[in-house]
């Protein structure tokens, strides 16, 4: 786990938001926004590769 | 300026490649200068990934480990001091929780009537027993979610065993993902990674656990589903659901048999049994060799030896016997990659047959506890030494292979056989735990209950040979609990509970097809039928598709890449015309294949709701969502026969199949949900549950 520096002000609010969002911790929060919106930027993975992960779990076909 | 910059570049070239050829020897001398190198390499199941401990690694692990030894007097005795008033407010000194998954609250309470399960009837008449309110969905994944987190599926972020790519609407496993290295060196052929594989867990928020750890309270976890891969907390665990085979599958099966000449790859595999002089040959097929240029897979060769009227299986120089009927115990293969990492997995044989054709069933490779090529515990020890404490044991989330029995590559009998032998390893292990704890939590699920019905509801109330299975299961947990009953006293609260009931699973609804049938999903070129995973649809013109076991979504503009509602009005009166209609849905018979359908955004809030499904389907008692229908086929008819051995379910109106909770505590609590038990825990603890949990503490 690695530290990422915020400022007071902005570490208040995100506190904040966190707490009334329903996150368990202001981490949890940062996190959420933050991989969010790498997702934008991120390459889907092969529908191979996706099928494989799948097989054997018992509920699908 | 140029000359100079092409000067530079080639500069830059010979740094890199000297760079890349000195850490590669180094890496490479590190593993060959040390006997047991599998150890240091983390090799990610199937088409995965590969982490190679640098040298580096190595020695910082090495001086990290002597460091660690040094300071273990002085760590224990701070963590004396810090935990020595972690009781104070505590009202109990521990808590088991037995989770039963599945256990149905109506065979319980007739076989209870019937005299049946003496020890649940004593624990719920001398403290108390009450139905337990599921999640929506009643899925395992998102009630155990539930029952750690004390909170809604929208703050946790299960809501099924998949979820979709919004890029490319592919399923995915909604609770753990296993990536690739990000920095692999190339050299030639080889792939040498550099740096760790991504192997994350999906659930959000916090498990009680975890809180209780931060003060002072110690609890040992064992095969609660979702918890792969295992959170670092002050405590023990071990991973369940979710984890996969050695080949990064959620436990494919592999069937070797002189029935075939070539591998073919369903649910599960079957390879070429070749005859020879003394009896078989074939090879058993790893993962991927993520080492070496396309990844090709690794394999291991094995023979089936006659030996008078008996067999004995001989692999990497290990033989043993192959008797029909009976299970081999954990075989041990290790499979070697091209730059010589070992990668430990671990397999069981059963013959299933010897003529006129001949077939060897083998278990999924198993990642192998005292080996892990994954993390599978935290401590990271903790699995090895559960191993050689009590013997291995299954480590595949799903560890029954419900799928062998579907395909008819074992049999009833077997499939029992197998599913009872997982039940005694974990038996063993809850019954340690409960032995060794004197203070805090001990939490163990097992999910043979859940396994057995799924696999046995056509047989209930019939008169074959199968017909008492589920009660002969229910008898079994029962005397489980009365195992469980001398180590609740009087500073003890117990709880045995389920996490969802059980019904029959006869017709399956292909929500796909009846958007299809409806105006909502196109195919492309007019067709009416699609491959798996949405082959062939249409998205510029699909308004809704469905996805996974408890609901579907609407294809929204801006959240899916190709969307085409606008969030907004239109979206809910979309939303609203198609509850409508699908409620209207009507079996060949008259029957009403589907209760309620719910709107998600209505049942929870939280900051996770926007990757829920956006409806929920609650089917009638009978029905489920269809086979093809769960990963995204559109076929011709709506309505199907569910000809399966997988004959039970409970992906139905959550309403219709709550869970079981009985504790030695008088609990008369109204209405009693799953995300009431982790501030339970707490309270109990006398730790306040914090505000963003939303369960309310029964006691």
């Amino acid at each position: 786990m690695s530290t990422i520096k915020l400022n007071k002000d902005l570490l208040r609010k995100v506190k904040r938001v966190a707490a009334a969002g329903g996150y368990s911790s202001p981490e949890e929060f940062v996190e959420h926004v933050l991989e969010r919106e790498i997702a934008k930027l991120e390459d889907a993975q092969s529908d191979e590769e996706i099928v494989r992960k799948l097989k054997g779990l018992g509920y699908i076909d | 300026m140029a000359a100079t910059g092409n000067r530079y570049t080639a500069r830059n070239r010979y740094l890199k490649v000297a760079i890349q050829c000195a850490v590669a020897v180094a890496g490479l001398a590190a593993f060959y200068s040390h006997p047991h190198s599998a150890q240091f390499a983390y090799i990610g199941p199937g088409a995965g990934f590969a982490f190679l401990g640098s040298f580096l690694t190595l020695a910082a692990g090495l001086f990290m480990s002597l460091l660690s030894l040094l300071l273990w007097p002085f760590r224990m005795a701070w963590r004396a001091v810090r935990n020595r008033n972690s009781f104070r407010n505590a009202r109990v000194k521990k808590i088991i929780f037995l989770g039963l998954d599945g256990l149905d609250p109506r065979i319980a309470e007739r076989m209870m009537a019937e005299g049946k399960l003496p020890n649940l009837a004593r624990l719920a008449a001398e403290g108390s027993y009450q139905r337990l309110r599921t999640t929506f969905p009643a899925l395992s994944p998102v009630a155990w979610s539930t029952f750690a987190t004390g909170v809604s599926p929208a703050r946790h972020n299960i809501f099924d065993f998949l979820d979709r790519s919004l890029k490319s609407y592919q399923p995915r496993l909604s609770s753990a993902r296993v990536g690739q290295p990000e920095h692999v060196l190339r050299l030639g052929r080889f792939r040498i990674p550099l740096s760790r594989p991504v192997v994350e867990l999906r659930r959000k928020s916090q498990p009680f656990w975890k809180i209780l750890g931060k003060l002072g309270i110690g609890s040992t976890i064992l095969r609660v589903p979702i918890t792969f891969p295992p959170e670092k907390f002050d405590g023990k665990l071990l991973s369940a659901m979710a984890t996969p085979d050695l080949k990064g599958t959620q436990g494919s099966f592999s069937q070797f048999t002189t029935r075939v000449e070539k591998a073919t790859y369903e649910n599960g595999s079957r390879y070429p049994l070749r005859r020879c002089a003394d009896g078989f040959e074939g090879e058993i097929e790893g993962p991927e060799d993520t080492f070496v240029e396309g990844s090709p897979m690794l394999r291991i060769p094995f023979r089936v030896v006659r030996r008078g009227s008996a067999f004995e299986l001989r692999v990497e120089g290990h033989r043993c016997r192959l008797n029909p009927g009976d299970y081999t115990g954990w075989q041990r293969l290790t499979f070697r990659t091209a730059i010589g990492v070992k990668v430990g997995g671990m397999a069981r044989f059963l013959l299933t047959e010897t003529e006129p054709d001949f077939s060897v069933y083998m278990s999924p490779i198993n990642i192998d506890p005292e080996r892990p090529a994954l993390p599978i515990s935290h401590p990271p020890y903790y699995a090895a030494y559960l191993a050689n404490l009590l013997g291995s044991f299954a480590t595949v989330g799903m560890a029954e292979d419900t799928w062998a029995l579907n395909e008819g590559v074992i049999d009833e009998d077997a499939f029992l056989d197998q599913a009872y032998g997982i039940f005694e390893e974990r038996e063993a292990m809850f019954l340690h735990a409960l032995e060794s704890t004197r203070r805090g939590v001990v939490a163990c699920v097992f999910d043979t209950s859940d396994r057995i019905q799924h696999m046995f509801y056509r047989h209930l109330g019939a008169t074959d040979r199968h017909a008492m299975v589920i009660e002969e299961m229910y008898r079994r947990m029962d005397a489980l609990v009365g195992k469980t009953l001398p180590f609740a006293d009087s500073g003890t609260a117990l709880f045995v509970l389920s996490d969802h009931g059980f019904c029959a699973f006869r017709r399956g609804v292909n929500i796909n097809s009846w958007l299809r049938d409806n105006g909502y999903l196109y195919l492309r070129n007019g067709d009416r039928e699609s491959g798996s995973f949405f082959e062939g649809v249409d998205w510029s013109r699909t308004r809704a598709y469905g996805l996974g076991l408890g609901g579907f979504y609407l294809n929204i503009k801006n959240r899916e890449a190709r969307g085409v509602v606008s969030s907004g009005r239109e979206a809910e009166d979309l939303k609203h015309e198609i509850m409508g209609k699908l409620a209207a849905l009507r079996d060949a018979d008259g029957a009403t294949p589907i209760r309620t359908v719910y709107e998600t955004a209505t049942l929870y809030r939280g900051p996770y709701l926007e990757a829920a499904p956006d409806f929920i389907v609650g089917y009638n008692e009978g029905y489920r969502c269809s086979w093809e229908g769960a990963v995204g086929k559109v076929e011709a008819a709506v309505l199907t026969d569910n000809p399966k051995a997988w004959s039970g379910d409970h992906c139905v109106d959550p309403v219709l199949v709550p869970g079981v909770m009985f504790s030695n505590r008088k609990i008369a609590a109204d209405d009693p949900g799953i995300e009431d038990l982790a501030p339970t825990a707490l309270k109990l603890f006398g730790v306040e549950p914090p505000l963003w949990m939303e369960g309310k503490a029964l006691l």
